[in-house]
């Protein structure tokens, strides 16, 4: 209760002129779960959609094989109910020698943002409030020869066509740092890095003191303001406990190499939406993976190298001339 | 230093002080106590996961060439002697071709096509090679993209990175007679902070 108190506050000082309102309500719920304490616990648990067997639920790296089994049928019960689909929820684990890099060409990436949707959509995020756990930053090409302060970068560009005259588009997500900042900050163990180099958030361990993103030096990560609005509809059953699993409001989330497609093999979303080739996906620890081939013969470059975050995700510039 | 020699001596401390002093020691030993079992229950770096089979290599599919209007085909139901006499020679491009645009280096267009068979594609050591095979054609001149699209590195690939994985040839990209891209039209913009609707209701309420 307390948080959702404090919560209503905050809200109601924003907005100036609801504050009496909001008070108002937060002494109706008040009423309501006195009512309900009467009637009983379950009451309770309606009125506040809470979940004692969520609320007991152990580390995802703590639980035993028996009491995941539970958990995923009892998330896929869940899911199926409230989105009206077969959901199949999966904890499949990392394959064996395998650490996955992402390459990004920003000599080829135009800007069109199809990745941006195309990431929504495959990952559950929520429609409005609005997630992305792309971002997009426009630049101007006649910076680009000094320094670019990432800062700088503009997210928000409108243009009839892209790519624009003179500009340049350098698209972010989680970087998937080998030395993570978000993770070692994380007072309740809720966010790792897996063997195979994805950095996970388990959504149910996540209290919501939004640590990681102060540590995150790329903004990597959104939080859940508001309650995520998921069209029944434009849910993807295809979900993975650590990656699209629809999340709550109050938790943080962001990019997790499309867990659920990766680890089976397939390619990210938003590599197959890019229509003009830029994103590039594969085993580091394959020579014969694209990633490698571009890490050996191409310029690359990590995004803000001097943190020694040791990010996964390389930019580089595939174009040289025009042969 | 005179007065502090006698505090040296062990004999002369009163008790009391020795309580003081197992009860410190006593609240340490609780205390890291209480911090072993703190660090006992950090989660494991990482989860036990079982050992699970491994995904097959797979192999590279190429995508046939991207489809032409049927119209168009097959080529030799226009183009015979008569054609074949004009063809040499740059010149306004008309009939069906006159929406043609041939903007790549000074190419014309028997550089590519094949004067007698105009179903094929005509390499420098004058074989002929299908439509669908157009890359063999672009690489003799792009050929420093040849090891990088082989490499998966130039262009698109979809499908799986350990799998099957399906790579397009040039022309799906690139119009081979106007071949730089154009620009398109971009999805729309993100939210600016300002524009982010405040809503206060309490989960379960609207």
């Amino acid at each position: 209760m307390g948080i959702f108190r404090r919560n209503k506050q905050a809200t109601g000082q924003a907005k100036g002129s609801q504050k009496g309102s909001s008070r108002r309500d937060f002494l109706k719920t008040a009423a309501t779960v006195g009512a309900g304490t009467a009637v009983g616990a379950p009451a309770i648990a309606s009125a506040l959609e809470f979940d004692f067997e969520t609320f007991m639920q152990k580390n995802f790296r703590e639980l035993s094989d028996e009491e995941l089994k539970g958990v995923i049928e009892r998330l896929e019960r869940k899911y199926s109910e409230k989105y009206g689909k077969d959901v199949s929820v999966s904890a499949i684990g990392p394959m064996d020698g395998v650490l996955y890099g992402y390459g990004l060409d920003i000599s080829r990436c135009i800007g069109c943002r199809k990745c941006v949707y195309a990431c929504v959509d495959e990952n559950n995020q929520s429609r409005d409030p609005e997630i992305h756990w792309i971002r997009v930053l426009e630049f101007e090409r006649s910076e680009a020869l000094r320094t670019i302060n990432l800062e700088e970068g503009n997210p928000y560009y409108e243009h009839e066509k892209v790519p624009a005259e003179g500009k340049f588009y350098v698209p972010i997500a989680c970087q998937h740092c080998e030395d993570s900042p978000c993770s070692t900050v994380c007072p309740t163990g809720a966010t790792w890095q897996e063997p195979d180099g994805i950095v996970v958030i388990d959504y149910d361990w996540c209290i919501g003191c939004r640590y990681c993103m102060a540590a995150c030096p790329y903004g990597a990560r959104h939080f859940n303001w508001g309650e995520p609005n998921l069209p029944a509809e434009e849910v993807n059953p295809d979900m993975h406990i650590l990656g699209n699993k629809p999340r709550a409001r109050g938790v943080v989330e962001k990019c997790s190499f499309c867990i659920q497609r990766v680890r089976k093999g397939r390619l990210p979303a938003c590599h197959e939406a890019c229509p003009v080739g830029a994103r590039k996906f594969g085993n580091l620890l394959d020579p014969n993976s694209e990633i490698r081939y571009l890490l050996e013969h191409k310029r690359t470059f990590v995004l803000k190298a001097e943190l020694e975050t040791n990010p996964k995700f390389f930019y580089f510039w595939g174009t040289e001339g025009r042969s | 230093m005179t007065g502090d020699d006698h505090d040296l001596d062990g004999d002369r401390h009163p008790p009391i002080q020795l309580t003081i002093w197992s009860v410190i020691a006593l609240a340490v030993v609780v205390i890291a106590g209480l911090f072993t079992v703190r660090l006992e229950h950090q989660p494991e770096t990482t989860r036990d996961y079982p050992p699970r089979p491994q995904i097959a290599d797979g192999e590279a599919i190429l995508l046939p060439a991207p489809e032409v209007a049927d119209d168009y085909l097959p080529c030799n139901d226009c183009h015979d002697e008569v054609t074949r006499e004009q063809g040499p020679v740059p010149r306004e491009l008309e009939f069906e071709h006159e929406d043609t645009k041939l903007e790549h280096g000074n190419l014309w267009c028997r550089h590519c096509h094949d004067a007698v068979d105009p179903n094929n594609l005509r390499l420098a050591d004058a074989s002929l090679v299908p439509f669908e095979d157009s890359w063999k054609l672009c690489t003799q001149c792009h050929g420093k993209k040849l090891p990088e699209w082989r490499a998966g590195v130039h262009g698109k690939v979809t499908g799986n990175w350990r799998g099957d994985r399906e790579y397009v040839t040039c022309v799906f990209c690139h119009e081979p007679h106007t071949p730089p891209f154009v620009p398109i039209e971009g999805e729309p913009r993100p939210r600016r902070p300002e524009e982010i609707v405040l809503r206060t209701s309490l989960p379960g309420e609207q």
